[in-house]
């Protein structure tokens, strides 16, 4: 199928979600400059999502509980994300459409993985049945 | 309670790849539905450019915004009306797997949650369970959880979500079902 379709020349990188080495190494320096929008939304996601389930672990570990748990992860997890793009990227967020659209990208997603793993490691860890 | 957990985190990621594979037999590869996607992520992006290019006050430029704008909710539509058929296929498949996993859990205490969730929450999760201690978490309460979790990311690997500029142009009232699902 894919052999009869005329190979078209496009400029852009084809829609998914993996992170290239190059977009990898262009997210461990600071100030690099993000041509493509959704390349640097893209960073931000899977950054979250690795936070999340990072976050998950030792707050279930140590464990921290009730509402003072949910309520950290979120100003943890927004303030990282803001200090990222800000001071370490330095990116104007108007380009994006306002701060908010950079601070919730993947952030429900971020949340799910959050709670799931501090759940598990909580209940497994620390209740005895 | 951890073997139970585990269990739950595999039966999701299964439900999670074989719904993005039962969806990508019945719609991704179909050549219709390569040709719509294309066309709106096409129209999203140059429509997206325009906004951006600044308001014009020229008669003409407005009309022609307006008539794209149009065109993509109406290619939107098509869309939609493609995905619909095999939405209803997994979600009747899915009523019947949930409701086997639910029987098979049916009141069991799957985890201990290290919060008591809001009120609106309970119904979910402490479904099925007895006893007052709320901090009880039911089987349903952590698929959903995993699911969200697990499903958004299968879709973003395998390149199946739909690119932001499409949603954000064409969500609100056309949103389709699985991005409601998933968000």
């Amino acid at each position: 199928m894919a052999s009869s379709t005329p190979r078209k020349r496009t400029d852009e990188k084809p829609v998914n979600g993996f992170l290239t080495i190059s977009t990898l190494s262009k997210a461990f320096a600071s100030g690099s400059t993000w041509e493509d929008k959704d390349e640097f939304l893209d960073v931000i996601y899977w950054m979250r999502q690795v936070f999340g389930l990072v976050q998950g672990l030792i707050w279930g570990l140590l464990p921290l509980k009730g509402f003072f748990g949910l309520l950290l992860f979120f100003a943890l997890n927004l303030g990282i994300v803001y200090l990222y793009y800000n001071s370490f990227q330095k990116i104007d967020d108007e380009e994006y459409g306002g701060a908010s659209e950079i601070l919730k990208e993947g952030l429900m997603t971020s949340f799910a993985a959050f709670l799931v793993t501090w759940i598990i490691i909580y209940s497994s860890l620390h209740t005895n049945s | 309670m951890l073997s139970d957990c585990l269990l739950i985190v595999f039966i999701s990621i299964c439900t999670a790849l074989l719904g993005e594979g039962l969806t990508w037999l019945l719609v991704y590869r179909t050549e219709k539905y390569k040709k719509l996607k294309a066309e709106v992520e096409k129209q999203s992006k140059k429509l997206e450019k325009k906004k951006e290019g600044g308001e014009s006050s020229d008669r003409s430029q407005k009309k022609k915004l307006e008539r794209q704008e149009e065109r993509l909710k109406n290619h939107n539509r098509d869309l939609s009306f493609v995905k619909m058929k095999s939405m209803f296929a997994i979600g009747f498949a899915f009523t019947a797997l949930l409701s086997m996993f639910n029987s098979i859990f049916d009141g069991r205490v799957v985890a201990k949650m290290p919060f008591v969730p809001i009120s609106l929450l309970q119904g979910i999760s402490h479904r099925n369970l007895g006893g007052d201690d709320y901090s009880d978490c039911s089987f349903i309460f952590l698929y959903i959880l995993c699911t969200m979790s697990i499903r958004q990311n299968v879709q973003k690997l395998l390149g199946l979500a739909p690119s932001r500029a499409a949603s954000k142009q064409g969500g609100g009232l056309f949103a389709t079902p699985g991005q409601l699902n998933t968000r």
